[in-house]
């Protein structure tokens, strides 16, 4: 045997065998982390995972008592079945109040014991805002995301649809100017910035860059519910979060296992293309250069454009800084096989249903899928089941 | 003239005061670039001197080794954009070399009208 025919004896052995070569595992770190980096990932993964106490900062009000309540399905940064609620408040004809005096825009639904002694149970929505509810998406693979050139994204952009094909994506920007990319209307800029809001918002943990207790819709929290000194947490541990998060590898995609799978898949990903469909759900985007080898000129099967779209008045809620109420960030499909519920609200109970439900710049796909023979729905479905 | 004298150095006195407190104004707004305070849609990363509008200290803390002013800022990104009045907290640590700027932490935050 010559050496091309053991080099394709081994990989075909490998392929047998089902591993894959530098695949890292689901809710793994990623590839090519260097041994300090690794130790990062592990040690704010104990952060991620750690469940806050009333002694430790909890709340007093709160949506989780840890990260990794909501992010654990079906590894720790995966789904959860937690829907929160998000409010906020918009006039015509873009202005958008975040309810900052009122509490700001998420609605903490729980509180510590001390303050429930107040008999005050949770936050309320304000007067006059508009609610909308929000499903917890899994954070695999985000370091990538947050590695891609702002650049790459802007080039997607076509505000005023000069190619005429019905979408008209544009840029979210955050209040400081930066384009958005992170959250469902793309109203964060950075990974950094939406982990450090995370707990304040979510746990109700302040942190150097936070230091001072959410608010009960506007009025400050009575000082005896809340007993630990300010930050609850360091900036330093902060940190060590964020490596966690920054260092979690993008899901693996499954492979199928028949000769009649691999043709379904394949058909599925050509009306996926056909459909138009990877127009707003880019399949892959690249990282740019990154000082960390692992982000470093990455491809990244993402499946979004990370731009704002217009998605119709049937699933239009909340308006998020210049982000209008049925403008949506292009979800992200990668690991979309890990869900359970489907749309930014976790409304729809199958991707079917999710399809069905697009609207506005989406409407032309859907309309298409809606179209289609039921083999070709079934060929589509069966591609989205792989990522 | 005593009096005269005495009005004269107080109008200087203040003046110098006043010179030094714009001086290290200016030298907080150029020390923040560079830094995010806040997180998630509360997060603001100060970019450039422009967009800080206005800036008053509002107190000034300082130890051997820390250096904690509290500032009141006017926020704009750009032209045409929002306007917003924050509060934050800007830590400085002491090093080998003078001070350095830690970290900010937001206090407050609100769109102006």
């Amino acid at each position: 045997m010559n050496a091309k025919g053991i080099v394709s004896g081994l990989l075909g052995s490998l392929l047998l065998c089902g591993c894959k070569i530098d695949q890292p595992e689901l809710g793994g770190p990623l590839a090519n982390l260097t041994p300090d980096q690794r130790a990062q990932f592990q040690e704010g993964k104990r952060i991620f995972q750690r469940v806050f106490e009333p002694k430790d900062g909890l709340g007093p009000l709160f949506n989780s008592v840890s990260c990794a309540e909501c992010h654990e399905d079906p590894v720790v940064g995966g789904v959860g079945d937690e829907v929160e609620i998000h409010a906020s408040r918009f006039t015509e004809p873009d202005s958008c109040d975040l309810l900052l005096q009122e509490g700001g825009p998420v609605i903490q639904q729980d509180a510590t014991p001390l303050l429930r002694a107040l008999g005050i149970l949770k936050e309320q929505v304000p007067a006059n805002a508009t609610q909308a509810r929000r499903s917890t998406p899994a954070i695999f693979g985000f370091g990538l995301v947050d590695s891609i050139p702002e650049a790459t994204v802007l080039s997607y952009e076509d505000p005023n649809d000069a190619n005429g094909d019905g979408i008209s994506g544009r840029a979210s920007r955050t209040i400081d100017g930066r384009v958005g990319r992170f959250g469902r209307k793309a109203a964060v800029a950075t990974l950094f910035d939406f982990n450090a809001g995370a707990l304040p918002f979510e746990q109700g943990i302040t942190t150097p860059l936070s230091p001072v207790e959410e608010t009960i819709n506007g009025k400050p929290v009575p000082p005896e519910t809340d007993p630990a000194p300010d930050p609850e947490v360091s900036l330093e541990d902060l940190q060590k979060l964020d490596a966690f998060v920054r260092f979690l590898a993008a899901p693996p995609r499954s492979s199928p296992d028949t000769y009649e799978e691999k043709a379904l898949v394949k058909r599925g990903e050509e009306l996926f293309a056909s459909l138009k469909c990877s127009v707003c759900h880019i399949p892959k985007l690249k990282t740019g250069p990154n000082p960390i080898k692992a982000l470093d000129r990455q491809t990244v099967e993402l499946y979004s454009d990370l731009l704002v779209h217009d998605m119709g008045p049937e699933l239009a809620d909340i308006c998020v800084g210049d982000t209008r109420p049925a403008e949506f960030r292009t979800e992200l499909l990668m690991g979309l096989r890990f869900r359970e519920q489907f749309l930014h609200d976790g409304s729809a109970k199958s991707v079917k249903d999710a399809i069905e439900r697009h609207g506005g710049e989406g409407s032309r796909s859907r309309d298409k899928f809606k179209g289609l023979s039921d083999a070709d729905k079934k060929a589509l479905l069966k591609f989205l089941q792989t990522l | 003239m005593k009096s005269k004298s005495i009005f004269i150095a107080a109008v200087l006195a203040l003046g110098l005061a006043l010179g030094a407190h714009a001086a290290e104004a200016d030298q907080l707004k150029s020390d923040l670039i560079g830094q995010t305070m806040g997180g998630r849609e509360n997060a603001w990363k100060f970019q450039s001197t422009d967009q800080i509008k206005a800036l008053t200290i509002q107190k000034k803390d300082e130890d051997l080794k820390k250096r904690v002013y509290k500032v009141a800022l006017e926020l704009q990104a750009a032209k045409d954009t929002p306007r917003y009045a924050a509060e934050a907290q800007v830590e400085y640590t002491r090093t080998g070399t003078g001070w350095k700027i830690h970290h900010v932490g937001l206090l407050s935050l609100r769109r102006m009208k």
